[in-house]
Formats: C-alpha cells, structure tokens, sequence
C-alpha cells in the first residue's frame, strides 16, 4: 500500500536561479541520500513518484511552495522532514509535512496565490499616493493585457484575476503611525533591501530610495493564472504609475474549495 | 549567497546557475581564516568544467587542507563577460564570489588547445598582467596543469611555472614550500627558486630558447646551473593508496558529465601511434576492483547520484571488468543506480554486460576504427581487423542494435584515396552486415553514422614529426569521401579542417607562437572550441601581425634529429623509442601492446604500474 505526504518548502535565494526541472532533480537527489523509501514509476525510464505545486520562473523566491511524495513503505512526516532537510542545498528547506489521504494532486488543486513584489517607480511617490493610484487602477471596467499563451497573443482580462493589490512602504519614515498597515512587514523582503543597499547601487538601473513593496493575492493554477511581472506591465500601461520589477516573491499557495481559499495544508484538503 | 552580483545582471544572463555555486559538497571555508587561497580555473564554460575528473580531485584534496582554500572558476560566457566589463566586476570564485586577483594561485587545467584564448581573457577579466614578466608581489602566481601541459612552450610567457604529470603529489609539495615562503616575506623569485627543484615543475622564465637561422628551435637552456636540463613529468605509482574525494560536487543543472565517474586505471596498454594519451600516461595503472567498489559506494552515499560510469581510455582492457561490474549491478541494482558503459570493446561478455547494465535504447553503439584500410590501420598501431569490427556489428544487430557510430581519422601520415575509399567500403559493409541479419532479429530503420576527424599531429607520439596535411587537402579529402558515400543508411559528418589546424599549431608550437595568441585574444578570439565563436580570419590576420607561419608548425615534416620545443620535458617514453615507432609505422609493422610483451618505451623508469608487474 502506498503513503503519501504533502510537503511545505523554502526556495530561498540561493536556489532561485534553478530552474523548475531542475529543482526537482535536486530534490531526488536529496531523497536519495536521505534514503527516504521514494516510490517509483512502473515502465522503461522509472522516475521517483514526486508532483510540485506551480512551477516557478527562474529568479523567484518562495515561503510556500509545495510538493507531493509517494512512498514504497510508510515513513512518519516529521521524519520526512528531518532526514530531507538535511541533505537539502541552503536555500531549499521543507517546512512542515502532512500525511496525504485524498486522490487530488497539488498541481491540480491550487488556484489562488499571493506575492510580495519588489519595484521602483521612476519618480518618488508617497506610499498613499501609490494607493490611490492602484485603487482608481483597480476601479477601471477592465483591465484588457496582452498575453503570451499556447496559441500566440491574446487579449485578456485580468481583472477578476486580482483579488487584492496593495503598496507597502519599506521604510519606517514615510508611513506615520495610523498607516501601520501599510508598511511591509516581511522579513524576506525586508533582508533583501538591506542586502541590496550594500552593494554599489550606483551598478543599478533603478532608483534603491524609490523602492516599495506590492503585496497581492492573484489567481493562479491551470485555470487562470496570473504572473506579477503581467500585472506590473498592466499597472504601467493603464495607470500613471510607471514602476520597475525588482524581485518577485512568493508568500502563499491556495486551494479553492467551495469559493473559499484554504490552506494546502489544511486537514479539508489533504 | 551574497549578493555581490546583482539580481539585474543574473537575471539577465543565460543560464545564471554557472555563475552561482553553493551547489552540494561544495566546500565553504571564512576566508580570513585560511593561508593559501587557490582558484582552480577551468578554462571553459561550467558546464563542460564540471565535467571533468581532475578538477574534482584537486579541489576537494587541496581543501583537505587547513590552510589553503581552493574555490572555482570557469570561463564566464560571453553574455556574462560583457556584463562583467559593463560594470567592472573582476573574475571571481564561485564560492565566496570573492576577486581571484588577490589569491595566491590561480592555477589552470589544459585539456585542449582551443582554450587557451580563454586563459588570456580570464586573466585579463582578472585584472592579472598577462605575462609573467609583467606580475609582481602583489599579483598570485599563475600555473597550470593537464594533458596539453606536455608542451608547454605556447603558454611559456603566460604561465609561471607548470606540474608535469598527475597532480596529487606535486601540488601538496608546492603548497607546503609556498606555505613557508608566504611566512617568510620574500621575492617572488624566491619561491619559484625554490620550487624548481621540485620534479615535475616547470619554471618557463628559468629558460633560454635558442633559436637557429631557420626558426627551428636549437636549445632549451636552464638559465642557471642548479634548474634541471630535463623535467620529468610525475605519476602515481599506486592509484589504491593516493587520494580520491569520497564526495563530489553535485551540480545544481545539467552539466555535459552529470554523473559519479569511476577512474579504472590511468594509462593506456595499446600504443596507437596517433594517440597522445596512450604515451603521455604511461604506464598503465590500474586500481584494484575491490577499492573502486568501495569508492562507488561512499560516491553513490555522498551525491544521491542515479549513474555511474567507467572511466578510462579503453575500458575493456580493464583486466578485472568482470568481477567489477559484477559487484556494482549487485550493490546498484537495488539502489536504482545505472551504470553506464562507454566505449566497450564489443563482444558477446560486453553486449550481455550491457543489457544487464543499464536500460539500454538499442540505438548507438560506436566503433572507431581510425582507418578505413588495414594497411593504414596497422600504420597506426590499430589492432583492430575488418573481421574484428564485422563480427562485432553482427553479434550487435543481432542483439536488436540498429544504430551504430563509426570513428575515422583522415590526413594519417601515408593515407592515399584508396585508404579512403576504403572508410566508405567498410561502411557499406556494415550495411551488408544488417541485411544479413534475419528482419525479425534485427532492430527497425539501420542508422550508420560516419564520422571522420583530421589528423592533428601530437607531440610525445610517434607522428610528432609529420606533417599535417594542408586545410585543402584535408577538404578534398573530405569531399572524395563525401562522393563515395552512397548508400541512404550512411550519414557523413566530419570536421572543420579550419579547427584541425590551429590544433595542430598549437599542440606542437614554441614559444614564438605565445604572441600570436595574446595577439588573437586582442583581436577578439576566445571560445575557439565553440564552432559559433571561432574566428578563423581573426586567426590569420593574429599570425601575420606576429610574423609567424602557422605552416612551419603545421605543415612541416621535421627530421628526427631536429630538437623539438617540448624536447626538455620528459614524460618517460624515450625519444629512441617514438622514432622506432615512427619507422615501424612507415614499414606498416605492428609493436604489441604492453601486456602481451614489452616494447622498451622508457615508462619503466617510473618503477611503477604494468613494467613491473
Ligand atoms: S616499458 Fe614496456 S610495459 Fe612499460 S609502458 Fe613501456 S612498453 Fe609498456
């Protein structure tokens, strides 16, 4: 009888140039050596029995990124998690892990997802001024973008794809204490400017000062997905905010179940 | 990771996990706290650097080391490099990103000549004055290893000192001496003084080339009494007992070789006369089947790796393949580790080793008969039969096979047209030989890939006296073969003559041929082993501006009495030896290989290995 599990992963920045195949590779590998007793594929070219959420463009962070193993014989999810991590790369670490009963696989089920993005404007704005831009962005009929997909480029439009959209200021000054919601409050985020203020910010094509942090909950998954960098395209083409994609990172993975999102790692789901 | 290159040039470059590092079992040491720090640079893009066995030896025994730090470079490729000089970031180490300008070594492996353009722009991209002359205190020492290390005279004026032969032992004691001397506060001379009397060290500067009146070298002169007149190359007398890292870097994307690779033995038993590796590795030592065992085991452990390969220039002549691989399918079968096979001599043991080996797609199998006569193939010291190759195709298709690759070489010292038209005859005897087979035995569509490479001179072999044949020829050669070829199951694929020739300068070139590379470098050439950056005109103008004949060193046959640039360097097969050989080659005689009976090459002196078995 097979086990499964669901598991919770980091992809920190010291993996975010691996790409997706990639990434899975360095998982097996790590599988391997931690001789977690991995099911394997019946046929010719047997593979490990492993799905991963969505798959990830090349340079994006995540807190939550999820996959799904089977085994050959049961193994305990904390003992999954303790014998993997410690043959997984820095940057790559599993969160938590749960056993799996149900058939859905993960790839399948998720359908909302939430970043935090990194971008600069070309001109300095205030953190309430960007609000109020977005909100009157975010009022418009419709939001028609061009995207790439299978068939070539269509128009599409993305605004029921947004579900919240929201600047946050990066630095303590600009806010005020009665916007104490409106300044971002992830540690990734925030130890990547301090990180980025280090280097020769004169070798940058974008301003550091004029820097926030867009926080967004975006439909994603097979049905409809939408990328940040195809939201900051929009926000520039139909607003007067003109911004820079600095860095994209990834805060949550949700399942839809019954118009609401859950946790993928919520007992309803599993 | 630090971020010390930025996310904007990453992310703007192809591919930017070579530039990256913290792949697993790298090694990661506070910089501060180390003496030595040592940047091994793979002249070349990641993904072929990472392939290569010698580097992953030297990087995991140097850091063995508590005192020396030993990180990784590679060649940036050129969307890298142009934003590296767009925004002035030196060469740096993959693992702490750190500029390798401030190291004590950077020291380079030379596994073809077509690299050696990359070695100048690394060091440039360095901020390393090119020339030795040209280095001071503040400056690491430039040295260098590997295969092309043979003859090093083209990189003479580049290189600060060379290790001859197999580096496990030569570059300990270098790092030990230069451990003292850096406590020490001495001239740069200093350590290479002390140095020199290393064997297998190689001080260019120590040296004087006399020229004669028709540019023919007349002396390699040690400038002082004390250097040696000769430099022997080292070897490991005993491959059980040196080191072998039981952990090797696993890459985080897809490298040319990305799997664990098992070393059989150095050397080579064969003697083909055209083969450079079969001289320069000599003699033959093999490691005991029981150790490669061992040593698969804490590889498969340590990587998670899912293949394993043999390793070694012919792997059949592995005197205990049988118990070897019978022992890896039964520790790997469970593991679900491949094992795969390359180059096999075939015969039924091979084929049934085969199909328990891996999960093989009937497809290729290769053959590489060099010669398409056994005039010319017993002028090369080929001991391989046109009855040989037949009845080994024949048990293949047999078996389902229907692809197979066959190897040429053409420009062999003596061909004639009736030798190449011989690569077509037997081709289409390979053809022959699948129709033989019964259709329901046989596997479907036969693919027979023809694949002639051109004949580049080697020194240390018994050919290093010949004259390689003109790029026309050569191309005439090509497309005689080209019309011969008729049958719609052969494909024919051969080399660019254009890259065969700069090999051949550059693999027997002296030290006047040093300009002509920095010179091609100003003019733009590097990555000349990648077909879409090879600048053959760039090459010609770099010649003619340095007033050198490529033709002299290409072109030329030489007499045996001439003193050859590399005569000073001795790899252990005697100069009396290669000329024999040389002779038996023209009289089409064949010299046995070394297990059947001693031919006297010289390789005894090393008192190691099959001579003395
Ligand atoms: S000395 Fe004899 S056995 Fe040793 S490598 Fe030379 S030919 Fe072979």
């Amino acid at each position: 009888m097979l086990s499964s599990l669901r598991a919770k992963f980091i992809r920190g920045e010291e993996v975010k140039y691996i790409s997706h195949l990639d990434l899975m590779q360095v998982c097996a590998r790590a599988i391997r050596r931690a001789h977690i007793p991995i099911a394997y594929s019946q046929g010719f070219n047997p593979h490990p029995q492993m799905v991963f959420g969505l798959p990830m463009s090349v340079g994006v962070t995540s807190e939550a990124e999820y996959a799904e193993f089977d085994f050959s014989s049961p193994i305990e999810p904390d003992d999954f998690v303790e014998r993997l991590n410690k043959e997984l790369p820095a940057g790559l670490q599993i969160v938590e892990a749960k056993a799996k009963k149900s058939k859905g696989n993960i790839m399948a089920l998720i359908t909302t997802a939430s970043y935090d993005i990194l971008v600069s404007s070309t001109k300095k704005m205030g953190i309430n001024n960007v609000n109020q831009k977005l909100d009157e962005f975010l009022s418009k009929p419709a939001l028609i973008v061009k995207k790439e997909g299978k068939k070539g480029v269509r128009d599409v439009d993305i605004k029921p794809m947004i579900y919240r959209l929201k600047a946050e200021a990066l630095k303590e000054e600009e806010t005020g204490e009665e916007q104490e919601q409106c300044k971002c409050s992830n540690p990734v985020i925030l130890e990547y400017m301090s990180k980025l203020s280090a280097i020769d910010t004169k070798k940058l094509s974008y301003e550091i000062d004029n820097m926030f942090c867009l926080s967004m909950l975006l439909s994603a998954g097979a049905a409809a997905n939408l990328k940040p960098d195809l939201l900051v395209a929009a926000i520039n083409e139909t607003s007067d905010i003109e911004i820079k994609l600095v860095k994209v990172h990834r805060t949550g993975l949700f399942v839809g179940k019954e118009g609401r999102i859950i946790d993928p790692l919520d007992p309803a789901v599993l | 990771m630090p971020l010390k290159i930025s996310d904007e040039i990453l992310s703007s470059v192809e591919k930017p996990s070579r530039y990256i590092g913290n792949e697993w079992n790298s090694v990661h040491k506070n910089p501060n706290e180390m003496k030595i720090r040592f940047a091994f640079c793979f002249p070349d893009v990641y993904e072929v650097g990472m392939s290569h066995l010698g580097m992953k030896i030297l990087y995991h025994l140097l850091n063995e080391r508590n005192d020396t730090y030993c990180e990784r470079v590679f060649a940036p490729w050129v969307d890298m490099e142009s934003k590296m000089r767009e925004h002035d970031i030196p060469l740096f180490a993959l693992e702490s990103h750190d500029p390798i300008n401030t190291f004590d070594f950077v020291g380079f492996t030379l596994q073809y000549e077509m690299s050696y353009t990359n070695i100048i722009n690394m060091l440039d991209l360095a901020g390393i004055p090119l020339r030795s002359s040209e280095r001071t205190k503040e400056h690491p020492f430039v040295c260098a290893g590997g295969p092309c290390a043979y003859n090093p005279e083209p990189l003479a004026d580049v290189v600060d000192f060379f290790m001859l032969g197999e580096g496990e032992e030569i570059i300990t004691e270098i790092m030990d001496i230069y451990s003292e001397w850096k406590a020490e506060d001495s001239s740069r001379e200093e350590f290479l003084n002390r140095i020199v009397s290393i064997e297998g060290v190689y001080i260019p500067q120590f040296y004087e080339v006399k020229y004669n009146p028709d540019g023919t070298v007349n002396g390699v002169v040690p400038k002082k009494d004390h250097y040696p007149d000769k430099i022997k190359k080292r070897i490991i007398k005993d491959l059980d007992q040196t080191y072998f890292p039981d952990k090797i870097i696993v890459p985080f994307t897809d490298i040319v070789h990305d799997r664990i690779m098992l070393e059989l033995f150095r050397g080579c038993t064969r003697g083909c006369r055209f083969c450079q590796a079969g001289f320069i590795y000599r003699p033959v030592r093999e490691r005991s089947h029981e150790k490669l065992l061992e040593l698969a085991k804490k590889l498969e452990e340590s990587t998670g790796y899912e293949e394993i390969s043999l390793t070694s220039l012919s792997t059949s002549d592995y005197t205990r393949l049988a118990p070897l691989t019978e022992g890896l399918i039964k520790e790997m079968e469970e593991k679900r580790v491949n094992l795969s096979l390359p180059s096999l001599r075939i015969d039924s043991f091979s084929l049934d080793l085969m199909e328990k080996a891996q999960k093989v797609r009937k497809s290729g199998l290769t053959f590489a008969p060099e010669a398409g006569t056994q005039r010319l193939r017993d002028v090369i010291n080929k001991g391989v039969t046109e009855e040989d190759l037949l009845n080994s195709v024949s048990i293949a298709f047999n078996g389902g096979w229907n692809g197979v690759k066959l190897y040429f070489m053409i420009g062999l010292p003596t061909e004639t047209y009736e030798d190449i038209e011989g690569i077509a005859d037997l081709a289409n005897k390979v053809v022959s030989a699948y129709m033989g087979v019964p259709k329901e035995k046989r596997g479907k569509g036969l693919n027979v890939t023809v694949s002639t490479s051109s004949f580049v001179p080697k020194p240390f072999t018994p050919f290093q006296w010949e004259a390689q044949d003109t790029m026309n020829t050569l191309r005439d050669k090509q497309r005689f073969l080209k019309d011969k070829i008729k049958s719609r199951y052969i494909t024919y694929n051969w080399h660019e003559s254009e890259v065969s020739f700069m090999e051949s300068v550059f693999a027997r070139g002296d030290r006047k041929t040093c300009d002509v590379l920095i010179k091609a470098w100003e003019k733009g050439c590097k990555f000349d082993g990648w077909g879409e950056h090879f600048k053959f005109k760039t090459w010609m103008e770099a010649f003619d501006e340095c007033n050198v004949d490529p033709d002299f060193y290409s072109n030329r046959k030489r007499s045996y009495d001439e003193v050859l640039p590399w005569d000073h360097i001795d790899v252990g097969v005697s100069k009396k030896f290669l000329i024999k050989e040389s002779e038996k080659a023209h009289r089409g005689e064949l010299t046995s290989n070394c297990r059947v009976d001693c031919s006297g090459c010289g390789a005894t002196a090393f008192g190691g290995g099959i001579c003395v078995e």
